[in-house]
Formats: structure tokens, C-alpha cells, sequence
């Protein structure tokens, strides 16, 4: 700190970087496969099968089957199918005493049939979706460290930055087979080329959460009303109170293409029906938010449920809540096609490298000083441990948590926890692997695994279901077979990854050479 | 990073010093200075809320860049704390504002 | 999305080719000031027109994410490619160059 500004942001850089590294890339890769979350689904629910859209189908169905089997509940939820999820989703609140939370039960529909599909029981995508900002932790620490770890994130890109001295000299380089040099070249490519993505994703992430973990304004400025604070800005939770009549809920079609027009035809993601036994019904229509970029919470119409009587129209939005549905939009990507969507992907890969390359330069400058004696300091060895284990260690979770998918009987009535259990199982074994085995034997085996696993993926598809990649290709289901080949080039990514690893010469006479690629001497 | 000659006591303490200046003094700072814009701003009460509360990432990381970048602990801590106590004046002013 | 991929990449192996270092690795002479002059020119040029095409068929909100990450992943392939493959990253931007002319007819 003392020996100026550069070196002080070096310093800074490098340590947030280690010490939430581990956690950043668990949260970026976690991340980065939620945008085919739908598809990874699918994938493992081969059997909610995709109909050819008709809303209005669907919307009826979804009516019936909830008028039968949640006459009297709370609220109602209807998600419509989109091109990306096939299924109709329906879920309801039940009525409790007033102040109490009731349970929510969901249920997924076949949109012509209007029975509940009899998938296997899944979280599917939604895992790694929850698993990113949740953590796996009870609510609301997991958002709370992965908001905090959001928030290392942004001091370690700007620190990043300032210390990148070359970072325009530099912006083409990339020197490969120089050991520690293209390392460094490698974590910077990846951070500054992708750098607008970077920042977008990390300021958005703290935005998203910003209610809960920046309170202040908003106790300054509503005192203990904090819930006008959410009534103006999700105007959609303003609805009459139930009078306790009984009434009848009106068909919800007709309300679904007054909205459509109101919005020039824009599409409709979900209704949501308040008290639908009630006089006092009132329907929500929410459009979709695949419509734009900027993410408007309160685009809605709204109808009495049991008159029609269309009861308000959320006007536009301001321009402090237009820059706050951009960060929103912007980080969930709804709105992005095909072509787009493996953009953000790649992206995300992008950034989960750039965190792993950091994690591993961090460790192979140290090591370099110690290449004489056999012997690691412990730090050292702690930190090879946690870095084998949270990179490889996590694909082999994943990989294994897909394989739990397939292996696991359909009708096991916990599968789903099973199949998370097995991902958690597989991580911890990779961690006592990673402690038991010397460095580049552990990383060797484990990335082999890791290969070995995702390469069998389709081979496993093909054994256990009848989607593998013949059907799924000459049918035209790209989420299934896009799912099988992805796993096949990372497997083959992972055993490239393995086999570099265990041809590596250990550069012992480059010691020296080295020195000179310490971030110090960057920075100067 | 020395590795050999193990890090002084007093070195430690510095660095802890500025890690708390900076994570909590920098919370501290960043949260005031929202409640600045959201009192102050001219817009409606909400969207000042939400611009606060938007804004209030990049006050945060300035605190934590100063924390660090200055020259010792016990500078950070000023930094952080003379910036925060004239946001707490400021929005004392505009609570007292809006009462009145 | 495409015109805007080829402009992107054309542009940014212009920018590439007009400092001293990627200039010489890849046509093995330092460049006169003129053509550095140039270069930077083309470069900059090609990478800010290419919003146009983008932004002219998704609108500006999403035709600019798109302009966005048509961007970063132009530039992270070129530079993924250059090491490797040398020869091959210059003749794709000349060919995209070529190629713009039509893409932007079947397009626009």
C-alpha cells in the first residue's frame, strides 16, 4: 500500500481474487448454464413433450384444471408454454388464516390434454439457475454471499483494469506455449475483450438485489410503510382484498387478447388470478419478458374476475425504473434468440475462465519459489486443493448430477433431492481426492474423469431413453441433441485439458525468466 | 508476497484495519450516500429510492479503492468516515426537510 | 447479426494490424505512417458502422446488446486465432470484407 497506487490495486486485485475465486467460478458457471436452462431441462424431463403453441388452449386448460383442483385457494398462477419450455405450469396458493403464508403447490400440464404430465420428477436447469444466486443455503444467506461475492467481483474487475498498465498495448496479444506468459495473456484476453459482458453481469447482479442488501434508502425514505415502497414499483400487487362472496371467475381468454391488444400484440407470460372463488376475483396479466430488453416488472393489465371490467393498464416506465429493468433484462437475457443466447453463453465461459486462469496464476507464481524442495507450504497446498476441487471437482458435479438423471428410477418418489444429493456427493469426493492426491496427479485424474464422464453423456442418453442423438436429430429436437454434443466437446474440452496437463515439462530453468511476470513488475 | 520471513504483527493489523474500513466503513458510506440521492433527488419518492439504491455500488467501491490505496490505516478510515459524516449531515437536512 | 460479425472483425484486424508488433509478427515490415494512419482509420470506422446493420433490423434496444456481443466475440476470435493460425485470421477479414457487400443485400 505503500508503494503506490498500482501496486496497491495489484495487491487488492489478487487477494479479493483468491479469496472469493473458488466461489465466483462455482457462481459463473452455475451462471453461464442457466441461459439453456430450458434446455437442460428438457433434456432431463424427456417426457413433457412439446405441442405446437396455442395459448389460448392452454389458458383454458390451465382454467379447468385449476377450477377443479383449487376451487377455494388464495391465488392462482398460469405460465404459458413458450418455444423453450414446453410446459404449461400452473400453481396455487392455498387460503390460510389471514397473515399466514400459504403453500404453494405446482403442478406441470400437457397443453391438450390438460392432465398433469407424468415426467420424472426433476429440478432439471432450474438447479443451476437457483444453485447461482441461492447457493444452496438457507433463505436469505445464499443471496447475501453470492450479492457479496458480486460485489468482490466488481472491485476485482476495476482493480483489474487499473493495474492492466498494457491494457490497450496488450489488447491483441496472446502468446500461447510460454507457460506463466500465456496464462497472464490468456486471463487477460478473456477479461478485456469480454470486459463490457463482465461488468454488465456483476453491476446487474448487485441491482437485482439491491433491495435487500442496500435497505437504506428506502427505510430513509418510507420509514416502516416499506410496503409502499414495493406497491409503486410493482404497481401488478395492488389488488382488491377478498369480500368474502362467493362469485364466479369468468373465462380468462377473453382477457388474455384484450392485454395482447393493449400491448400491439405483444406476448403474455403468465396470469395470475387473486381469489378466484370471490366476487372481488382480480386477474393479472403479465407480459412476457422475452418482449424487451429493458425488463418492466409492471407491465400489466388487469381485469375484475368475475365482471371482466378491465380495471387498469401499468402505464410506461420511468426512466430510474427503465435503467433498473435494463440491468434485469440485460442480466437474465429472456429476450434473446438462439444465436444471441449462445452469445451470452460463451460470454459466460468466458468469464468463468477468466476467474479460473486468475485462480490458477495465482498458485503457479508461488509455486515457482518453491520448485526446489518437494514440499509445500501449507497456504500453498490449501489453496491447489480448493483450486483442483472447485474447478474440476465442480464439472465432475455437474456431469455427475446428469448422470444421477439417467440412472435414477423414474418413479423413485425423491429423486429430485437424489439427483442434487448426487451433485453435492460428487463434489465432496472430488475435495478428498483433491487433499489425498499430489497437485498434478489430482488434476490429471479428475479432469479425466471429468472427460470420460461428459463424453459418455450421449452414450448414456442412448442407453437409458429413447432420445439419443439419431432420434433427437432427425426430428429436429435441437435442445435434446444440442445437449448431448455440448456434453460431448466439453468431455473432449476436459480430456484435452487432461492430457496438456500430464505432458506438461515443469519449466525449472524458466525460473528465472519468470520473475519478471510477477503483477509488481506489471504494474510498473 | 514475502513467504520466507514470515509477515510483522503490525503489518497484519494494518491490513485488517483497512479491510474493515473498507467493508464496513465503505458499506457505511455507500448506504448514506444513497440515502442522500434518494432524499434529495427531484423525482418522484420511489425512483428516488431506486436511483440510490442503483447508485450506491460505485460509492462502495470507491471507498474500498481509497481504502487501499491510500497510505496508511488510519488515513482509510478517514477517508471513509469524512465523506460519510457529511452524507449523514446531508440527509439529516433533507429528513428534517421532509418533516417540516 | 452477421454483417455486423464480419464489419466487427474486419475492423478490429484492421486496428490489430495497425500497431507496430501485430504488424510485423503478421507481414513481417514495420508500417509507414500512412498505412498505420490508415489502419486505425478503417478500423474504427468499420467497428462503428457496424451498429447499423444491427441496430437496423432488432431496433436499438436489442440490436445494440447484439452490436455488443457480435463485438466481444469478433475480437476474442481474432485474438484466439492470431497465435495459432495467422494467415488464416487476416484472409477471414478480407473475405468478410468481400462478403459484406452481399450479406448486407440478403439482409437488409
Amino acid at each position: 500500500m505503500k508503494e503506490g497506487f498500482r501496486q496497491a490495486m495489484a495487491w487488492l486485485h489478487t487477494w479479493a481474487g483468491l479469496i472469493f475465486g473458488w466461489l465466483l467460478f462455482a457462481i459463473f458457471l452455475t451462471g453461464t448454464l442457466s441461459y439453456f436452462k430450458d434446455e437442460i431441462s428438457h433434456w432431463m424431463q424427456p417426457e413433457v413433450q412439446a405441442r405446437p403453441l396455442d395459448d389460448a388452449r392452454s389458458l383454458t386448460v390451465a382454467q379447468t384444471y385449476l377450477q377443479q383442483v383449487a376451487p377455494t385457494a388464495a391465488r392462482w398462477f398460469i405460465t404459458l408454454p413458450d418455444s423453450r419450455d414446453p410446459g404449461l405450469s400452473v400453481m396455487w396458493q392455498d387460503k390460510v388464516d389471514p397473515g399466514k403464508r400459504g403453500n404453494f403447490i405446482q403442478k406441470t400440464l400437457d397443453p391438450v390434454t390438460g392432465q398433469a404430465v407424468q415426467a420424472r420428477e426433476s429440478m432439471g436447469g432450474e438447479f443451476f439457475y437457483r444453485f447461482h444466486f441461492q447457493l444452496q443455503m438457507p433463505h436469505p444467506w445464499g443471496r447475501w454471499l453470492s450479492t457479496i461475492a458480486a460485489m468482490v467481483m466488481f472491485i476485482a474487475l476495476i482493480t483489474g483494469i487499473i493495474t492492466h498498465k498494457k491494457i490497450f498495448k496488450d489488447f491483441f496479444t496472446f502468446r500461447p506455449r510460454k507457460g506463466q506468459r500465456s496464462w497472464l495473456d490468456g486471463h487477460n484476453a478473456v477479461g478485456v475483450l469480454v470486459l463490457p459482458f463482465h461488468l454488465m453481469i456483476t453491476y446487474s447482479s448487485l441491482v437485482i438485489f439491491m433491495s435487500m442488501v442496500m435497505p437504506a434508502p428506502i427505510l430513509a425514505s418510507y420509514g416502516n410503510d416499506t410496503r409502499a415502497f414495493f406497491s409503486e414499483v410493482f404497481p401488478n400487487t395492488n389488488n382488491a382484498p377478498a369480500s368474502g362472496q362467493p362469485g364466479t371467475l369468468l373465462p380468462l381468454v377473453p382477457m388474455y387478447e384484450q392485454a395482447r391488444a393493449q400491448w400491439a400484440g405483444g406476448h403474455v407470460g403468465r396470469v395470475a388470478v387473486n381469489n378466484p372463488g370471490d366476487v372481488n376475483a382480480s386477474v393479472n396479466v403479465l407480459r412476457a419478458g422475452s418482449d424487451s430488453v429493458v425488463h418492466d416488472f409492471g407491465s400489466t393489465v388487469s381485469f375484475n374476475g368475475s365482471t371482466g371490467e378491465l380495471l387498469r393498464v401499468s402505464g410506461g416506465q420511468s426512466l430510474p425504473a427503465a435503467i433498473g429493468g435494463s440491468f434485469y433484462g440485460l442480466h437474465m437475457g429472456h429476450f434473446a434468440g438462439p444465436v444471441l443466447r449462445w452469445l451470452y453463453f460463451i460470454c459466460g465461459l468466458a468469464g468463468t475462465a477468466m476467474i479460473g486462469t486468475g485462480l490458477v496464476i495465482w498458485l503457479g507464481k508461488r509455486q515457482l519459489k518453491h520448485l526446489k524442495s518437494n514440499v509445500m507450504p501449507f497456504e500453498l497446498r490449501l489453496v491447489e486443493v480448493l483450486n483442483i476441487a472447485s474447478m474440476s471437482g465442480l464439472m465432475i458435479a455437474i456431469a455427475a448430477f446428469f448422470w444421477a438423471n439417467r440412472l435414477l428410477p423414474v418413479t423413485f418418489a425423491e429423486r429430485s433431492d437424489w439427483e442434487v444429493q448426487t451433485f453435492f456427493i460428487a463434489w465432496g469426493l472430488s475435495l478428498l481426492h483433491a487433499i489425498l492426491r499430489r497437485g498434478r496427479q489430482g488434476w490429471v485424474e479428475q479432469l479425466s474423469v471429468g472427460a470420460l464422464l461428459f463424453i459418455a453423456i450421449p452414450l448414456l442418453n442412448a442407453l437409458t431413453t429413447s432420445h439419443h442423438l439419431g432420434v433427437s436429430l432427425a426430428t429436429g429436437d435441437w435442445a435434446m441433441a444440442g445437449f448431448d454434443l455440448t456434453s460431448l466437446a466439453s468431455g473432449i474440452f476436459l480430456g484435452w485439458a487432461a492430457w496438456k496437463m500430464r505432458h506438461r515439462t515443469v519449466p525449472a530453468p524458466k525460473v528465472e525468466r519468470t520473475r519478471g511476470l510477477t503483477l509488481k513488475q506489471e504494474a510498473n | 508476497m514475502k513467504s520466507k520471513t514470515s509477515l510483522p504483527v503490525s503489518y497484519r493489523l494494518a491490513v485488517t484495519s483497512r479491510v474493515l474500513a473498507a467493508v464496513v466503513g465503505g458499506y457505511l458510506m455507500a448506504s448514506l450516500a444513497s440515502i442522500c440521492l434518494a432524499l434529495w433527488l427531484p423525482t418522484s419518492r420511489a425512483d428516488a429510492v431506486i436511483t440510490g439504491m442503483m447508485s450506491s455500488f460505485v460509492f462502495y467501491l470507491l471507498a474500498v479503492l481509497w481504502c487501499f490505496a491510500c497510505r496508511s490505516a488510519a488515513r482509510a478510515w478517514f477517508g471513509v468516515l469524512l465523506p460519510s459524516a457529511a452524507f449523514a449531515t446531508l440527509a439529516g437536512v433533507g429528513l428534517w426537510m421532509t418533516r417540516v | 447479426m452477421l454483417l455486423a460479425l464480419l464489419m466487427c472483425y474486419a475492423g478490429f484486424a484492421a486496428l490489430c494490424l495497425s500497431t507496430d508488433r501485430h504488424h510485423g509478427e503478421l507481414l513481417h515490415s514495420r508500417p509507414t505512417p500512412r498505412r498505420r494512419l490508415g489502419l486505425r482509420v478503417a478500423g474504427w470506422l468499420l467497428l462503428t458502422v457496424s451498429i447499423w446493420p444491427a441496430v437496423a433490423i432488432a431496433g436499438w434496444g436489442q440490436g445494440l446488446v447484439e452490436w455488443c456481443a457480435v463485438l466481444m466475440l469478433s475480437a476474442l476470435l481474432l485474438v484466439l486465432l492470431l497465435p495459432y493460425r495467422p494467415r488464416l485470421a487476416l484472409i477471414l477479414a478480407g473475405v468478410g470484407l468481400l462478403a459484406s457487400p452481399v450479406a448486407a443485400f440478403a439482409t437488409l
